[in-house]
Parts: structure tokens; C-alpha cells; sequence
């Protein structure tokens, strides 16, 4: 891998080992997957002490719970006694975390509380739930699976002030949907970083969506005057919205405009849910309030709701993208929102990027797969995220030559 | 088997194995009126591993069937080759009358345990306040056994009432510990005097002015209290209109609710020790199993359902892990859970079999 990547041709799609080869998925996972803070879901879905909710990454299962203190904490999950998954539905609610095997018994904060007839000598404070690094931000929680995690604060510092007015931590999952696209993960993202391929592919998002490539990319976006204006008019209405992204450009925020006359993702450009996503904003025409962190997120912030996505790896050519509808809890379907409507341009850009996706890691397994050059105007992003996997895998690789960042800021 | 009097040392021996051994009576003691202490064991090669003021469930085997009856250990720890139980018969009980009636030394009878939660182990505090009612003294006296030979400097108040003098269970014995440990503060408090013992101690019941005498620094002290529910409810009272911070107050649960006027207060767990009059058997009707059985005063679902047949899964027996969650169709428990359930389990009608009480009629999904 390591010579792969150091004669990578840069500006370039990369070789095909990178999205079929196992050996290669391995050390995605080792370095990337096992080491970086991952978006697993949000605080709302764990609203009360108790709720969890049960994630997979790669070979660790994990359960994310509230506690009895309100705190959410992350936990592996493999009991204490024989391992036996203690959690094992995707979502539940229970004011103990009791494995099925054996009953063994848990506490939210993950002590061992109760095991049946056990040695004299046995000790339960040495049997708690083995802890994962926890941390929620702006209504998005995040876990990180290293046992010594990056520092989290300054994405925290970055992330919190645009999502902060939007009170996701409050908010409703109205809708949630899960799809298999059998591709490697980085092509879901390549795919993701670009609207190269929109015009064609997506008329229902197009109906809202500009295809400008200052709306998905990294570069130029200073330069173009309706972005500006755009962040000016939101920013006195108190809402952070300047492209800001991270030097190592694992992160990126910006509150884009959508086509004129629109408002949200839907096929008539108009709101979705009768109430705002959060009572704190009122403002009109705000657009879209966009981030992506690699290698699990990226979203869309609007007036009337969210949308946001979640990249899990499941093998060298399947990915799980799981997309959330997020609404203000007061909202009620049928009444406030039709479900339908509110899902529709998303389901069906989903259904037409898997498709997409599909496509591409078919043609890449074709021995005659050469890596071909990114288009400068409108690939810029796609680059931008290659890059990154470039650079943080060299650099974790130990390999000597940093591969040049493209300049991003 | 090895000879009772034989002593091995006890890192030659193993913790008794509730599955495997049956426990043997070797000793039957008058304690107070219509109060005894049983003492078992198991064998000269046995020992028993527990927790000061947990309890044990004893299976005694009636010809009419077997009855399931739960006892707090009076017994310490700290001297572990055999465990004792302290009960009193009421007029009504049925479990601890039979044992008054038909246990005689040298039988032997299946037992479950210990078991619970009524620990200061579980508690740990630098100071603790003790209130007692009646037979509610067991769990007080095996913590405060416990005390004088592992840890007799720890500062206890402790106040325990009872109905007249010759009521109080283990008089001699406590005023022979609160001579021995320095910070102990024991404090006796009846109800009526009586021509047999005089009595120059506090006669009534307990209020806010007594509980501020017998404890004037409440606030640094572990609470544990065990008694009658009324009796525990009054105490309940006064902490709470002393500003009492209830994360430090821990009771012992009971079965199904006393009469003010009972004189003596039951054994902690269990109706059967202390009896209630006015209290017979509860119909619980296991509606998927289409069993209508009784649940004897002071029993839980989960045992009244073992007793007929009906399978309930439990594991802990102690409310902590929500194993025996069943749903409750009709009726009403009280339910002395040790957090095993979430307030929107128990709004959907979840109860904890292992340790909810019918009162009243009531129809379990099960
Ligand atoms: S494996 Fe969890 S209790 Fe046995
Ligand atoms: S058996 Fe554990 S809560 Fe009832
Ligand atoms: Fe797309």
C-alpha cells in the first residue's frame, strides 16, 4: 500500500487495490476506522436514561447509552463473562444492561452489578463494561474505538457554533433508512464530494440543489459572490455559516444557499414540516447548513429539517450508508409533515447514488481499471477527500513522503 | 458427612452452594414472646458467604405444599459456619408457624440465598442511623453484629421500637454491645409499659422532637430502616420534613401492608415473621398460563408463580436486573425494586415478579 500510495499520480483516482482488495480494507480499518472519531448516531435517540442503541464497526460491536446522570457513554459490547453481545437489538430501552447468556447485569454507567453465583474471589469492580471514548457535539454523537483517541475539542470548537442554534439535541428522528451499496466506502465518498455527476443522475435533488461547484467543493467558494452574500445575510441573523474547514481537511462547515425560490429538499422546493427544526431559528432562505467529518458524515441543516448520513464500512466492496430525517419533536406526522414528501428527494438521490456507486466498483474491477484525472472545476472535493486518505494513511503508514495537501483553505 | 463439632479451618472449606446443600436445624431458641431464632448449617466442610442484613428464602415443605418464605439473616457474617434466622409467629402467619409447630433439630430443609440489597456494605458511610420496628431488628442486628467484631468503632445510632418491653428482641444482647462499642448510641422506644418488665426508657411512638434527640446530626448519617410499613412510612415522614437527603435512606421492603396497630412489626422481606392480622392469601391469577394460585402474605409474584407451576425467568431475585419483567394486566403490587426497571416499563404496566407484592387481587401476563 505504501508504495501505492507514494507513486499515487496525484489529481487522480487511485488504484484498485484501494476499493477491492481485503488486505487493503484491513489496514482502511486498522488505521482509519479503529483509530478516528466516527459519527454514530444522534443524542435524541438516546433521549432518556436508559436508551441505547447498538452500532457495528468493522470487528467491534458497540452500544451507546444514556445514563442515569443524562451522560451518554459508549460501551463494547461483549459481556464481561463470555463475551456474549449484551445488547443485541439496534435500539431498545432498559434500566439495566443485562447480557441474555447469563444474565449478567450492568449498570449504565457499565459496572457489573449482579452475576449469579460466581467465585468467592471474584471481584465485579474488575468485570465493568470496557468503556469507548464518547463525546456528543451539536446533537451528533461521536465515538473514537483507540484507546488513546485524537483530541476531540477542536473539531468540537469548530462544529458547535453552526449547529448550536439548530438544537439537534432536541430534535425528532422522523425517518430512518439503511442501504447496502456494494462498493468500497471511499467510493461512496468520492461520489458524496462532487455533483460532477448531478445534472444527469439526480433530477430530484437538482430541483433544489445547485450543481455550482462552490456548493460541494472546497475551493473558490470565498470567491463567489452569492455564497458571500449568503453567509453575510445569515451571519447578522446569527447564524455561523463561513466555509471553515479543518487543516488536515478531515472537516468542513459551511451554510450554502439552495436554488432561488427554495427552501428544503423537496420536489416543489418548498418546506417540508409545517413547524422549524429548532424554535431558535426563524430566519428565511438560510439554505443549507452542510458538514462533512471523514470517514462517517456528511449533512444538510435546513429550515424545516435535517438530513443526515452515516458512512459504516462492512466489507472492501459493501458499504452501509444509514440516512436520518430529523424534525422538531413537536412535529407530527400527518399532520405537520407528510412522510412521504419529506423523504422522497433523498430516498431517491440515495437510491440513485447507490447505483452510481455500484457502477463505479464494477468498472473498477476490471483489470483494464486505470485511475483517471479529476476534473479540475467540478471534482475538486472528490480530490479533496483522496487527498486526505492519502495523506492520513501515509502518515499513520509511517511512510516518509507527506503527500501534498491540496490547498484547501 | 463430618462431625458438628469438628472444627477444620476455614480455609479448608467451601461456600455453601444453595443448589447442592440442604440446611440442617442446630439450634432452636425463645427470643421474646412468640419469637424464635433457628440456627442451621449446612456441613463441617461449609461455610456461608453474605452480606450483613441480606436475606435467605427457605422452602418449607408442608404437607398441604411447599410454601417459599423469605427471612432476613439476624446472623453475622463474621462468624460464618452456621446463619440464623429470628421470626415471630402472628396470629395469622403460616410459614412461621409451621416452623414453630414442626421444625425440630437435626431436620433438614432446602433454602435459597442470601440474596438483597439491606446492606451498609452496599451502602458505605462514615456514620449511620438504624430504625427499627418489631422484627425489623434482624437486619440491625446482623449488621451491628457484624460491627462489634470487624469494624466496632463505626459510630451507629440506633433506635428500635417495639410494642412493650418484653417485645424488644435482643435487649440483653444490644445493651451488651452498646457497652462494648463506643460509638454506639442504642436507644429502646415502646409503645405501652407493662407489669412484667419495668421500663424507664421512652414510651410512645417516634416523632420529629425523638428523632432529632436520638439523632441530632441526621443529615451526616446512612439511614436504614425496617419495620412495619406504617412504621417505616412515619420515619419516612419525619426525614422528609427534616429536609432528609432520600438518596441516603435505604428500607427494607415488606409484604403486604400492616395495621398501624400491629403491635409487632414483621420480619424484614416477610410478612411471615411479623403476620398481619387483617392480612389472608391474595389471588394472582397467570393469565397465559391460566393458573389462579394464592400468594401467602408476604410472598412475591415470582414465588407464588414457582410455587404453582407457572415459569417466570429470574436471575438476581433482587430487582436489579429486570429478568423476571412480566406484564401486569390487572390489580395492583407494591414493587421494592432495586432499579431493574425504567418508570416507562412500569407506566406500560411492567412489574418485577421477584420482588412485587399483590395487593389486591391482581392478573399477570405469565
Ligand atoms: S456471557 Fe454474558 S453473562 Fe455469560
Ligand atoms: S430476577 Fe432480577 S429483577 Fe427480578
Ligand atoms: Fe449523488
Amino acid at each position: 500500500m505504501s508504495n501505492l500510495i507514494r507513486t499515487r499520480k496525484p489529481g487522480h483516482a487511485l488504484q484498485q487495490p484501494f476499493y477491492i482488495d481485503p488486505e487493503f480494507f484491513k489496514v482502511d480499518m486498522e488505521l482509519i476506522w479503529y483509530r478516528d472519531w466516527l459519527f454514530v448516531g444522534h443524542d435524541c435517540e438516546v433521549k432518556k436514561p436508559g436508551n441505547y442503541f447498538t452500532v457495528q464497526v468493522g470487528a467491534y460491536p458497540v452500544v451507546v447509552v444514556r445514563d442515569r446522570e443524562g451522560r451518554i457513554r459508549a460501551f463494547h459490547n461483549t459481556c464481561r463473562h463470555r463475551g456474549s453481545r449484551v445488547c443485541t437489538s439496534a435500539k431498545g430501552g432498559s434500566a439495566r444492561l443485562v447480557c441474555p447468556y447469563h444474565q449478567w447485569t450492568y449498570d449504565l454507567d457499565g459496572k457489573l452489578l449482579f452475576a449469579r453465583q460466581v467465585a468467592d474471589d471474584f471481584d465485579p469492580a474488575a468485570h465493568s463494561l470496557k468503556p469507548v471514548a464518547c463525546e456528543s457535539v451539536g446533537g451528533y454523537i461521536f465515538i473514537c474505538l483507540a484507546s488513546e483517541p485524537a483530541d476531540f475539542a477542536p473539531f468540537r470548537q469548530v462544529m458547535a457554533p453552526y449547529f448550536a442554534p439548530h438544537r439537534l439535541t432536541e430534535a425528532k428522528i422522523a425517518h430512518e433508512e439503511t442501504t447496502i451499496e456494494k462498493g468500497n466506502w471511499k467510493l461512496v465518498w468520492e461520489n458524496n464530494r462532487e455533483c460532477y455527476h448531478c445534472a444527469a443522475n439526480h433530477p430530484e435533488l437538482c430541483k433544489t440543489y445547485s450543481e455550482a461547484p462552490t456548493m460541494t467543493g472546497v475551493s473558490g467558494t470565498d470567491s463567489d459572490p452569492e455564497m458571500v452574500e449568503h453567509w453575510t445575510r445569515c451571519e447578522a441573523a446569527g447564524l455561523p455559516s463561513r466555509f471553515n474547514i479543518d487543516a488536515a481537511g478531515q472537516y468542513r462547515a459551511t451554510r450554502a444557499p439552495l436554488l432561488p425560490g427554495t427552501e428544503s429538499y423537496t420536489m416543489t422546493g418548498k418546506r417540508a414540516v409545517r413547524p422549524n427544526l429548532s424554535d431558535q431559528v426563524n430566519t428565511d432562505r438560510i439554505g443549507s447548513l452542510m458538514l462533512f467529518h471523514y470517514p462517517t458524515t456528511w449533512n444538510h441543516v435546513m429550515i424545516d429539517h435535517a438530513v443526515t448520513f452515516r458512512v459504516i464500512p462492512i466489507s472492501a466492496e459493501e458499504t452501509a450508508l444509514t440516512t436520518k430525517w430529523l424534525v422538531h419533536k413537536d412535529a407530527v406526522e400527518g399532520v405537520d409533515y407528510d412522510l412521504q414528501e419529506l423523504t422522497h428527494v433523498w430516498t431517491a438521490t440515495n437510491h440513485e447514488d447507490r447505483r452510481i456507486v455500484e457502477e463505479n466498483a464494477f468498472g473498477i474491477r476490471s483489470p483494464a481499471y486505470e485511475p483517471g484525472p479529476y476534473s479540475q472545476v467540478h471534482e475538486g472535493g472528490t480530490e479533496q477527500f483522496v487527498d486526505w486518505y492519502v495523506s492520513f494513511m501515509a502518515s499513520r503508514l509511517g511512510g516518509q513522503k507527506k503527500p501534498g495537501l491540496k490547498d484547501v483553505a | 458427612m463430618t462431625d458438628p463439632g469438628a472444627h477444620i479451618p476455614l480455609d479448608e472449606m467451601k461456600p455453601w452452594n444453595d443448589r447442592l446443600q440442604l440446611l440442617e436445624v442446630i439450634g432452636i431458641a425463645d427470643e421474646a414472646p412468640e419469637v424464635k431464632t433457628f440456627t442451621f448449617r449446612a456441613d463441617a466442610r461449609t461455610w456461608f458467604r453474605y452480606q450483613p442484613g441480606q436475606f435467605i428464602t427457605l422452602e418449607l415443605p408442608r404437607t398441604e405444599g411447599v410454601l417459599m418464605r423469605t427471612y432476613t439473616l439476624a446472623s453475622s457474617p463474621s462468624r460464618p459456619f452456621a446463619i440464623a434466622v429470628t421470626v415471630k409467629a402472628q396470629p395469622t402467619s403460616v410459614g412461621t408457624r409451621w416452623m414453630f409447630d414442626h421444625l425440630k433439630l437435626g431436620d433438614r430443609i432446602k433454602a435459597f440465598g442470601p440474596a438483597g440489597r439491606f446492606t451498609h456494605c452496599a451502602h458505605p458511610a462514615s456514620k449511620y442511623l438504624f430504625l427499627s420496628g418489631g422484627s425489623g431488628v434482624t437486619p440491625m442486628m446482623s449488621m451491628l453484629r457484624w460491627f462489634q467484631d470487624c469494624a466496632p468503632a463505626t459510630d451507629v445510632a440506633f433506635v428500635h421500637c417495639a410494642h412493650r418491653p418484653e417485645d424488644i428482641i435482643f435487649r440483653k444482647e444490644l445493651e451488651l454491645l452498646d457497652g462494648r462499642m463506643p460509638r454506639l448510641a442504642l436507644s429502646f422506644m415502646v409503645h405501652e409499659r407493662s407489669k412484667r418488665d419495668c421500663w424507664s426508657g421512652h414510651v410512645g411512638r417516634i416523632d420529629a422532637a425523638r428523632l432529632k434527640l436520638f439523632a441530632p446530626d441526621l443529615h451526616e448519617r446512612e439511614v436504614f430502616c425496617c419495620g412495619p410499613e406504617p412504621f417505616m412510612a412515619v420515619v419516612r415522614e419525619l426525614l422528609g420534613a427534616a429536609g432528609f437527603d432520600m438518596r441516603h435512606y435505604q428500607q427494607e421492603s415488606f409484604g403486604a401492608p400492616v395495621l398501624e396497630d400491629v403491635p409487632a412489626p414483621q420480619s424484614a422481606t416477610s410478612e411471615e415473621a411479623g403476620g398481619s392480622p387483617a392480612e389472608g392469601a391474595t389471588p394472582v391469577l397467570f393469565a397465559l398460563s391460566a393458573v389462579e394460585a394464592e400468594c401467602p402474605p408476604g410472598q412475591t409474584i415470582l414465588q407464588t408463580a414457582r410455587a404453582c407451576g407457572v415459569r417466570i425467568a429470574s436471575a438476581c431475585e433482587s430487582g436489579l436486573c429486570g429478568t423476571c419483567k412480566v406484564r401486569k394486566l390487572s390489580g395492583d403490587v407494591t414493587m421494592n425494586d432495586n432499579g431493574g426497571i425504567l418508570d416507562e416499563e412500569i407506566d406500560e404496566g411492567f412489574i418485577l415478579a421477584c420482588c412485587s407484592h399483590p395487593r389486591g387481587k391482581v392478573e399477570i401476563e405469565a
